[in-house]
C-alpha cells in the first residue's frame, strides 16, 4: 500500500514538474512574441509542427528526441515561409495567409496520424490536448532516478532558451521594441527573428507531448499578456510571466486531479483566470483601478458641484438649491457628514465648506473671464468649458490666470470672482 | 438473383442510401455558405477572430450537453456552441476595450483559454462516463458519418439562411468591407454591420462544426474566399465562386472520409480546399503563378527582340552581319531565343555576302519594326527631356554614379582620354579661357 502511495505522489510530482518546466519555457518565449505582436505566430507554429513531428517519428525518431525537434523546426519554418509566400505572391493579408498555411499543415498532420495510426504511436486526441497524466510512465534513468523523458526534453529546451536569452539579451530587447532602429544600428534583425522562430518551435515541441498543440497557444500568450498588464519593465515582465506560468501549471494540475479531468485544459483555464485577475486588478490601468478612478472623479465632481451651487445660492441664485440626482443626494449627505454643509433642510455652507466652494467658483469664473478675454466665444458658450475645468485648476494656474487678468474683478457675466484668500480687513493689511 | 440484378438499370452500389445523399447535400450547402460568408471575414481581416470563435465552440457543446441532460440533440449542441462562440467574440471586444493587451495576444488568449475550458469540460464529462458522451469528440475534428438526415437538413437550412442574409445586405457589407470610413461618413451604422458580419461568421463556424470540427473549421471559412480571390477582382463574382470552392471542398472531404475508415472529415475538407487553392495559385488568369511567369517571359522576349532589332539596324550600316556579331552586342539567353524568333518571322533574312559567307540582314518587315521602335524610343527621350527641370532632378537621383559601375580606374581612363581629345581638337576653347 505504502509503496503504491509513494509512486502516486512521485507521479504527480513528475507531472507537475513537467508542466511547470514547459510552462516556464513557453512563458519565456511568449513574452517576446507578445511584445513583438507575434502571438499568432505561436498559434500558427503550434498547429503546424504536427506534420513535422509525425514525419520525424515515421522516419524513426523517438518522441522527444532530437530528430523530432528538427522535424518540428523545419515544419515551423515551412509555415512561416508559406505565409510569406502567400503574402507576397497571392497578396494575402497576414492573418489570412497564416490561417491558410497552418490549418493546411495541421490537417496534413492529422491525416497522417489517422492514416498511419498503426505505425506512428501518436493519438490524434493527444495531439490536440496532450496527456500530461501519462508523462510519468515514460521515464529514463538519470543518476539512478527515473526521470520522465518529457521532463528531460522540456528542461533541456528551457536551459537552452534561458542561455540563449541571456546571451542575446540586448539584441532581443532592441529588436523587440524597435526593429527599424535595431536594423539601422546594424543588428542582424532577420537572424534574431529567425532565432525567435526556432525558439518558439522548440518550446512548442517540448510542450507538445504534455499539453498538446492548441493549449501551447495558451501557455505562450496568456502568462506573457497577463505579465504585460502587471508590470512595465520588460525584464520584470519575463520574471512575472514565468512565475504566472509555473503557478498556473501547479494549480491547474491539482484542480484537474481534484475534478478528474484533463490537466492541460485545466492549466489553460487557470492561466485564463490569472489573465482575468491581472486585467481586473492591474495597478494603474486595470479595470478596477480605472473604474475606481473614473468613479472617484465623478464623485469629486459631484461634491464640488454641490458646494459651488450652494455658494451661488448664497449669492442669491436660488435655482441652484435642491439636489436632483441620486449622486447629488449622496454628495450632499457626504458633505453634511464631512462638515461642509450645515445639516437640515436649509443646509447652508459651513466655514470649511465655504472655503472650498470659493476656490471652485473662483476657478470657474477665472476661466470664464480668461476665455472671454482671449477667445472670441459668445457669452452663453463660456459656461460649459468652465464647468468642466473648474475641477482641475490648481493654485498656480489660478494665480497665473489672475495675473493675466490684471486684477479684473468680475467674470464676463458680471459676477464677482471670489478672491484666492479670505478678504482681510484693511487694518490687517501690511502698510508699505 | 440474376434476374433481379438484370431488372435494375444499373448496379445497386451506385445509388447511395437516402441518408448519405441528404447528408451530402447538407454538407454541400454548409461548404457553399461558409465560402460566401467567409469572403467578408477575409476582406475585413476577421479570419483569426473566426478561429477564436471556432475554438470556443467546444465549451458550448459540452455545456449544452450537460444542460440538455445528456441528450445528443444536434440543434441543442449547436445552440450551445453558438452562444460560447459569440461569448468569445465579446471577450475579444472587451479585452480590446478594457486592457492594454493588443489584438493578436487577445486572439491567442481567447482561443487558447476557451479551447482549454472546452477540453476540460469534455474530458470531465467522458471521465464520468455520462451516457451518450462518447460522440462529443467528433466536434473536435469533424465527423459527418454520425449525421442524420434531419441534422443535415437543419445545417442546410441554416446555411441557406446565412447566404440569404449576405445577399440581402450585400451592398452594406461590401461598403463596410472596402471603405469603412466612407461608410461611416455616409451615415451607415458601421459598427453594427461589422458586429453582424462577425456574428454571421460565428454562425457559419458553428454550422460547419460537424463537417470540419472546432480546430479546423476556420479553414472552411478562410481558404475558399482566398481561392476565389485569385480568380476575380469583383465581389459579385468572388462570393459565388468562393461558395462553389467551399462546396467542392466539403463534398470531396466527406466523400474521402466515408471511404476511409477512422478518418476524421475536417482535415480532409481542409486539404481538399488547400488543393483547390494551390491549383488556383498556379493556374488563375492574371494572378496565377503560371500567368505571371508567362507574362514576365513575354516582356523579356519583347525587350530582347527590340534590342536585337536596334543593334541590327545599327550594324546594317556596314552591310550584312553575322549572328555572332549581333549577339556580341546584345548578349543573353533571351537574345538568342529572340534571334531565332526574328529569323522565323522573317524580320531578318539570310544573305550570302560577296565573300561567299552566310550572313543576315533586316528584311523590309524587320526594318519597319526597328524603325518603329527607334521612333518610340526617340519619342520617350523627347518626353523625358521635355519634363520639367525639377522632375528631371528626381529622375537623376536614382541614377548610380558611373564610378560605381565602371570602376574608378576605368572612369579615370575615360576622363583622361576625353580630356586628351578635347585638348587635341579644341585649341579655340583652350585659348578662350
Amino acid at each position: 500500500m505504502i509503496e503504491i502511495d509513494t509512486t502516486h505522489v512521485w507521479m504527480h510530482f513528475w507531472a507537475i514538474a513537467t508542466a511547470a518546466t514547459v510552462s516556464a519555457a513557453c512563458a519565456l518565449v511568449g513574452s517576446f512574441l507578445v511584445v513583438r505582436r507575434l502571438s499568432l505566430l505561436g498559434d500558427a507554429i503550434s498547429h503546424a509542427v504536427l506534420p513535422g513531428i509525425v514525419l520525424a517519428v515515421l522516419a524513426g525518431g523517438r518522441p522527444g528526441g532530437a530528430g523530432v525537434f528538427l522535424g518540428a523546426v523545419v515544419a515551423a519554418l515551412v509555415t512561416v515561409w508559406l505565409t510569406n509566400l502567400l503574402g507576397t505572391h497571392a497578396g494575402l493579408a497576414e492573418d489570412a495567409g497564416a490561417g491558410v498555411a497552418f490549418t493546411t499543415l495541421f490537417a496534413i498532420g492529422v491525416v497522417l496520424v489517422s492514416a498511419l495510426a498503426s505505425q506512428v504511436d501518436i493519438d490524434p486526441g493527444c495531439v490536440l490536448y496532450g496527456i500530461l497524466e501519462l508523462v510519468p510512465f515514460d521515464t529514463v534513468p538519470i543518476f539512478g532516478l527515473e526521470v520522465p523523458r518529457a521532463l528531460l526534453a522540456a528542461a533541456t529546451v528551457l536551459a537552452v532558451l534561458v542561455v540563449a536569452a541571456a546571451l542575446c539579451w540586448k539584441e532581443l530587447v532592441f529588436t523587440a521594441f524597435d526593429p527599424a532602429a535595431a536594423r539601422a544600428a546594424g543588428l542582424p534583425v532577420g537572424i534574431v527573428s529567425a532565432g525567435l522562430l526556432v525558439a518558439t518551435s522548440l518550446a512548442t515541441v517540448a510542450s507538445f507531448e504534455a499539453v498538446g498543440a492548441i493549449l501551447v497557444v495558451a501557455m505562450l500568450a496568456v502568462p506573457a499578456a497577463a505579465a504585460e498588464l502587471l508590470v512595465r519593465r520588460f525584464h520584470l515582465m519575463l520574471v512575472v510571466a514565468v512565475a504566472l506560468g509555473i503557478a498556473g501549471s501547479i494549480v491547474g494540475y491539482l484542480a484537474a486531479w481534484h475534478f478528474n479531468t484533463n490537466a492541460a485544459g485545466m492549466i489553460a483555464v487557470v492561466l485564463g483566470i490569472e489573465y482575468l485577475l491581472a486585467a481586473l486588478l492591474a495597478p494603474g490601468d486595470g479595470v478596477v483601478a480605472r473604474v475606481v478612478s473614473r468613479e472617484s472623479l465623478r464623485w469629486r465632481v459631484a461634491c464640488e458641484d454641490r458646494l459651488a451651487s450652494l455658494w451661488r445660492a448664497e449669492e442669491g441664485d436660488a435655482a441652484a438649491l435642491a439636489p436632483r440626482t441620486l449622486l447629488d443626494r449622496l454628495a450632499q449627505a457626504r458633505l453634511v457628514f464631512g462638515g461642509r454643509i450645515v445639516p437640515g433642510r436649509a443646509g447652508g455652507l459651513t466655514d470649511i465648506g465655504r472655503e472650498e466652494a470659493r476656490v471652485i467658483v473662483r476657478s470657474h469664473r477665472l476661466w470664464e473671464a480668461w476665455l472671454g478675454r482671449h477667445v472670441a466665444l459668445p457669452l452663453d458658450h463660456l459656461h460649459p468649458p468652465a464647468e468642466w475645468i473648474e475641477h482641475h485648476l490648481g493654485a498656480e494656474v489660478r494665480g497665473r490666470i489672475a495675473a493675466d487678468l490684471e486684477g479684473d474683478e468680475g467674470d464676463p457675466h458680471g459676477r464677482d470672482i471670489p478672491p484666492e484668500e479670505f478678504p482681510r480687513r484693511a487694518a490687517d493689511e501690511p502698510t508699505r | 438473383m440474376i434476374l433481379a440484378a438484370a431488372d435494375l438499370p444499373f448496379p445497386t452500389g451506385w445509388i447511395p442510401p437516402y441518408n448519405t445523399l441528404v447528408v451530402a447535400a447538407g454538407v454541400a450547402s454548409v461548404g457553399f455558405a461558409a465560402g460566401v460568408v467567409g469572403c467578408f471575414a477575409v476582406l475585413r481581416r476577421r479570419a483569426l477572430a473566426g478561429d477564436a470563435a471556432a475554438h470556443a465552440t467546444l465549451l458550448g457543446v459540452g455545456l449544452a450537453f450537460l444542460l440538455g441532460g445528456g441528450r445528443r440533440d444536434l440543434p441543442l449542441l449547436l445552440g450551445g456552441a453558438l452562444s460560447t462562440a459569440i461569448a468569445a467574440l465579446a471577450g475579444l471586444v472587451l479585452i480590446g476595450r478594457w486592457t492594454r493587451t493588443r489584438e493578436d495576444a487577445a486572439t491567442a488568449i481567447v482561443l487558447g483559454v476557451s479551447f482549454g475550458a472546452g477540453i476540460t469540460l469534455l474530458s470531465g464529462i467522458s471521465a464520468r462516463g455520462i451516457p451518450g458522451s462518447a460522440g462529443l469528440e467528433q466536434f473536435l475534428l469533424g465527423h459527418t458519418a454520425g449525421l442524420t438526415a434531419a441534422d443535415a437538413m437543419i445545417l442546410g437550412a441554416l446555411s441557406l439562411l446565412a447566404v440569404a442574409l449576405v445577399t440581402l445586405f450585400l451592398k452594406e457589407s461590401t461598403l463596410v468591407a472596402f471603405d469603412p470610413l466612407f461608410a461611416a461618413a455616409s451615415g451607415w451604422p458601421v459598427t453594427l454591420i461589422d458586429y453582424a458580419l462577425v456574428v454571421l461568421v460565428a454562425v457559419m463556424v458553428v454550422v460547419g462544426l460537424p463537417a470540419a470540427g472546432a480546430v479546423l473549421v476556420t479553414a472552411l471559412v478562410v481558404i475558399p474566399p482566398v481561392t476565389a480571390r485569385q480568380w476575380t477582382d469583383r465581389v459579385g463574382v468572388m462570393l459565388p465562386l468562393a461558395g462553389l470552392f467551399g462546396l467542392v471542398a466539403a463534398l470531396s472531404g466527406v466523400a474521402v472520409s466515408s471511404a476511409v475508415p477512422r478518418m476524421p472529415t475536417g482535415p480532409l475538407v481542409v486539404i481538399a480546399a488547400s488543393l483547390l487553392l494551390a491549383i488556383s495559385l498556379l493556374l488563375a488568369p492574371r494572378r496565377g503563378g503560371l500567368a505571371r511567369w508567362l507574362r514576365s517571359r513575354r516582356t523579356v522576349a519583347a525587350w530582347a527582340e527590340g534590342r536585337l532589332l536596334e543593334v541590327a539596324l545599327r550594324l546594317e550600316g556596314e552591310g550584312p552581319f553575322t549572328r555572332e556579331q549581333l549577339l556580341a552586342k546584345a548578349p543573353g539567353v533571351a537574345a538568342e531565343r529572340a534571334f531565332k524568333r526574328l529569323a522565323r518571322t522573317a524580320a531578318i533574312e539570310p544573305v550570302v555576302t560577296r565573300a561567299g559567307t552566310h550572313a543576315w540582314r533586316l528584311a523590309v518587315w524587320g526594318r519597319e519594326l526597328a524603325a518603329e521602335r527607334s521612333r518610340r524610343l526617340a519619342a520617350w527621350t523627347e518626353v523625358l527631356e521635355a519634363a520639367r527641370e525639377d522632375a528631371r532632378g528626381h529622375l537623376t537621383i536614382d541614377v548610380p554614379s558611373p564610378e560605381a559601375i565602371l570602376g574608378a580606374a576605368r572612369m579615370k581612363a575615360i576622363r583622361e582620354s576625353a580630356a586628351a581629345a578635347r585638348s587635341a581638337s579644341g585649341p579655340v576653347s583652350g585659348g578662350m579661357s
